[in-house]
């Protein structure tokens, strides 16, 4: 790195000769490097005891709450799947009656994309892109708690709701008119409409707090050009999410509004001049964008391990993030390919058609890089992380391929609704993001814990994912041309579907046996896996510069940029930040292209305000949109004293509600 | 971390064992007895039934020692039985002489008298038998199990229902529309137009709806 004529560099001399700095980086240097980490362990850590853990506001612990939590709920919802294939494995099976399994395949559904897919890609962003970028924290850390509080609650509510009776029942999209008030009676709908807004508040506060974080809070030199691949695609999907989720938080909204027999407005009754279509077209510009905002940040999962096990960065960085871009563009000009049965005007659908099949554009260039990344590695470490983006390949192609066959007109509306789509879309967001993210917790499990998980047992719940998930999906893509329709609860012997659902099952099974084989790796290997050290995988990014697990405020001395892999590239003299206050959380902020230092910014502490207002705002949905509109007005009273509470001026004190005096653990 | 999560897990368990507040209000009947599928006839007087479930004779013979229970009860604690009720009520006609409940060639469903008496059973003979005066006999053309849902829709007009479980959208305006613009609303219908001053025509909106 030619570092004298680094503009970066220059900045960085500029701040260490600002009038403060020097007498501060002099008084950190008198002091022993063990009391500046016991300062800032002091100042960054939460509070001991159960309100401590409540009032956390650190991106780690609330990172990995949203990952633990989402794959709760994945492992839940995949229950309710192995109950539904149970069911489906004979004709004219009695295990569960057309009701429940309504809700079953409605809960797996919304489970599966609300409460799982998107939350747990943004709290891997949560997790890792303050420490890719070299930041202590993330920009907004109350929002990002406020979001998780909000996400549980929603996921609380629906499974609670499914364990009641109140399961919706309508299937993961909510059609009108079966969603309205005159063929969805009772509380069910009602309960799924409040979930989507509550996990959508949280996906967006989400959106905008790693935003934030990566435009503003990189290190000094890592210019937009040498931000990992990882942090691109997380800011990629975070616009993706401010502009998608609008439509279908608005969309539930409208259709509470419809429901609810105090409001009864007519938004989707065509009976009253309202547009059914409507509906659809709100819900699919969210929910084709979702898919995207899904299958985006695995490809910076994979683009992560790739660099890690080929030992050289990917090939092609400016391709790859243009294709990125691209996707996030295009993304969101191909919702009505959903809505093929339609009546849409030839023209729109041509045009549908035509930009579903131009996204396989930037997809494919994202493939063509990675394989010439591996063609151009010296030596290709196939550990079990790099396993799963192998097996991503072969099952993402798979589904790809299924997906050009579905942007035609002609082949979409003679497989529309039937278990073709099914074993599409399970192979894009299984084989496109679910393959990569399993990948991605193999990875990072020793960066999360601290330990090494099992390589052998990694290997082994690898094929068992494999072999089921192939035995599960690829039938079904012969069982929809045949024929079978989706979300039914069973078929007549004489169809002749009975051998292929039976293979499904079996398949399912042995995926969800993989899937126990993965939890109980990382579970056992949390206490008793080797100890791992701050980069066991000798990979570039700065995640790895800290240490395993990381500190509370991840770097003593927050690192500068000097290259796209900064682990691999820093020169080892390479200057550090020092200028930082130790009594307050204090976060640099660089220059939005350039990362060039700019200021100082005191981010908040521990704080319960945002449990505080989390707890209002589901109260409001729940009562307000479920059982009377009062219970909205009522919550409101809650929610502006929480805010209150939350922007009261904290005088200058901003930052300082640390963790208090160390105790002895 | 291990703590926070074993919370999260604590919170599950929770939800979970709310489960035994499971409420009947909910339930879907999306498959019906195959003997309720039968068209109504009051002249049933034999439990046998043919169906297609042969290889269970259990289903072949519902037992004469428990007789079919009249009290339309489920039905009239459940969301779906009686929205199914009500899309029934339109889909049969019922409202061509009855409208939505306040009459017309008929008498009035949503006041509180009866001329034939006013429970379940009662309201499903009237359904499947007919009565002097014009109610047709429906016997033999309804599905028994879709008479027993109008009859608990029929009952929720009067607020005989649990509240909870009535089915919505009969919204103000669409009442208000029946006092001072009928035709609009059903055309041909024999509903004299009123001309109320706003804050009557209110007070008389509040009061029907009261009614429900």
């Amino acid at each position: 790195m030619n570092t004298e004529s680094d503009p970066v560099t220059t900045a960085i001399e500029e701040i260490s000769t600002r009038s403060d700095a020097p007498e501060r980086s002099a008084r950190a240097s008198a002091t022993s490097d063990d009391s500046l980490h016991e300062q800032l362990e002091r100042v960054w850590r939460r509070r001991p005891g159960v309100l401590g853990r409540l009032a956390s506001t650190n991106h780690k612990d609330v990172g990995l709450r949203f990952i633990v939590t989402a794959f709760v709920f994945f492992a839940l919802a995949g229950v309710l799947a192995l109950v539904m294939r149970l069911q489906l494995a004979k004709p004219g099976n009695t295990l569960v009656n057309p009701d429940l399994y309504n809700q079953l395949f409605t809960t797996h559904g919304s489970a599966m994309m609300f409460l799982f897919a998107v939350p747990v890609m943004e709290g891997m962003g949560l997790y890792l892109v303050p420490l890719m970028v070299g930041a202590r924290n993330v920009a907004f850390p109350r929002l990002m708690a406020y979001a998780y509080w909000t996400f549980l609650a929603s996921g609380i509510l629906l499974f609670g709701g499914l364990a009641m009776n109140i399961g919706p029942d309508m299937g993961w999209f909510g059609y009108v008119p079966l969603s309205g008030p005159e063929y969805s009676p009772g509380k069910r709908v009602d309960l799924w409409s409040q979930m989507i807004t509550l996990v959508e508040i949280a996906s967006m506060a989400l959106a905008v707090d790693i935003i934030v974080t990566i435009l503003k809070l990189r290190a000094p030199g890592m210019s937009l050009g040498r931000m990992p691949l990882f942090v691109w695609t997380q800011l990629v999907t975070g616009f993706m999410v401010i502009f998608a989720m609008p439509a279908v938080a608005l969309g539930s909204t409208l259709l509470t509004l419809d429901r609810l027999t105090n409001v009864g407005t007519h938004f989707f009754n065509v009976a009253e001049g309202g547009d059914a279509i409507l509906w659809q077209h709100l819900f699919w510009f969210f929910g084709h964008p979702d898919v995207y905002i899904i299958f985006i940040p695995a490809t910076g999962f994979i683009s992560s391990i790739v660099a890690a096990f080929c030992r050289r960065p990917v090939f092609g960085y400016t391709p790859l993030v243009l294709s990125i871009i691209a996707i996030g563009f295009i993304g969101f000009g191909v919702w009505v390919h959903h809505m093929f049965v339609t009546p849409i005007p030839d023209l729109g659908q041509g045009m549908f058609t035509a930009a579903s099949m131009m996204i396989v554009i930037p997809s494919g260039v994202q493939i063509f890089c990675w394989t010439a990344t591996f063609w151009l590695a010296r030596r290709v470490h196939v550990r079990t992380p790099l396993l799963f983006v192998l097996g991503f390949f072969a099952t993402f192609v798979i589904g790809g391929l299924t997906g050009v066959m579905l942007a035609s007109v002609s082949i979409d509306t003679q497989v529309h609704d039937t278990f073709f789509v099914v074993a599409h879309l399970h192979y894009v967001l299984i084989g496109g993001a679910i393959f990569p993210l399993i990948g991605a917790i193999y990875f990072w499990f020793p960066k999360f814990t601290g330990r090494m998980a099992s390589e052998g047992w990694g290997r082994v719940s690898f094929w068992l994912l494999f072999a089921g998930f192939h035995m599960t999906f690829y039938p079904q893509h012969h069982l929809g041309f045949h024929g079978m329709p989706r979300r039914i609860y069973t078929y007549g012997a004489e169809t002749g579907w009975g051998y292929l659902n039976l293979l499904s099952t079996v398949g399912a099974f042995t995926l969800g046996l993989g899937v126990l084989t993965f939890a109980t790796n990382l579970l056992v290997s949390l206490k008793r896996g080797p100890r791992a050290g701050p980069n066991p995988w000798g990979a570039g990014t700065l995640e790895w510069a800290a240490a395993s697990p990381p500190a509370s405020y991840n770097f003593a001395y927050p690192p500068t940029c000097h290259g796209r892999e900064p682990v691999w590239e820093n020169p080892p003299d390479a200057p550090v930040i020092t200028g930082l206050s130790t009594d307050k959380r204090e976060l640099l902020c660089t220059t939005l292209m350039d990362a060039a230092p700019d200021h100082r910014y005191a981010v908040a502490g521990n704080s319960l305000w945002p449990l505080a207002l989390a707890i209002p705002t589901a109260t409001a949905l729940i009562t307000g949109g479920m059982f009377h509109p009062a219970g909205a007005v009522y919550s409101a009273v809650g929610v502006a004293v929480a805010l209150c509470g939350w922007f009261w001026a904290s005088g200058g004190r901003k930052g300082q509600e640390g963790g208090g005096p160390l105790t002895k653990d | 971390m291990a703590k926070g999560d074993v919370d999260i897990a604590a919170a599950l368990v929770a939800a979970a064992l709310a489960g035994p507040l499971a409420c009947e209000r909910e339930d879907c009947e999306l498959r019906v007895d195959p003997s309720d599928a039968e068209p109504s006839l009051a002249t049933r007087t034999s439990g046998l039934y043919p169906g297609p479930h042969a290889e269970d004779p259990s289903h072949l013979v519902r037992t004469a020692l428990a007789p079919r229970p009249l009290v339309n009860q489920k039905n009239e604690r459940n969301a779906y039985a009686l929205s199914e009720g009500k899309r029934l009520y339109s889909a049969y006609n019922c409202r061509g002489c009855h409208a939505n409940g306040g009459g017309g060639m008929g008498p009035a469903l949503m006041d509180d008298g009866w001329i034939y008496g006013g429970k379940a059973e009662q309201i499903v003979e009237t359904i499947v038998k007919g009565r002097p005066g014009g109610m047709p006999a429906f016997g033999g053309r309804i599905p028994e199990f879709q008479v027993r849902q109008i009859a608990a829709f029929v009952r929720s007009l009067s607020g005989n229902v649990a509240g909870d479980a009535a089915p919505s959208r009969d919204t103000r305006g669409h009442l208000g529309g029946w006092v001072i613009d009928p035709q609009s609303i059903k055309p041909g219908t024999r509903m004299p137009q009123h001309n109320f001053a706003p804050e009557d025509l209110h007070a008389l909106l509040d009061y029907l709806q009261s009614l429900k």
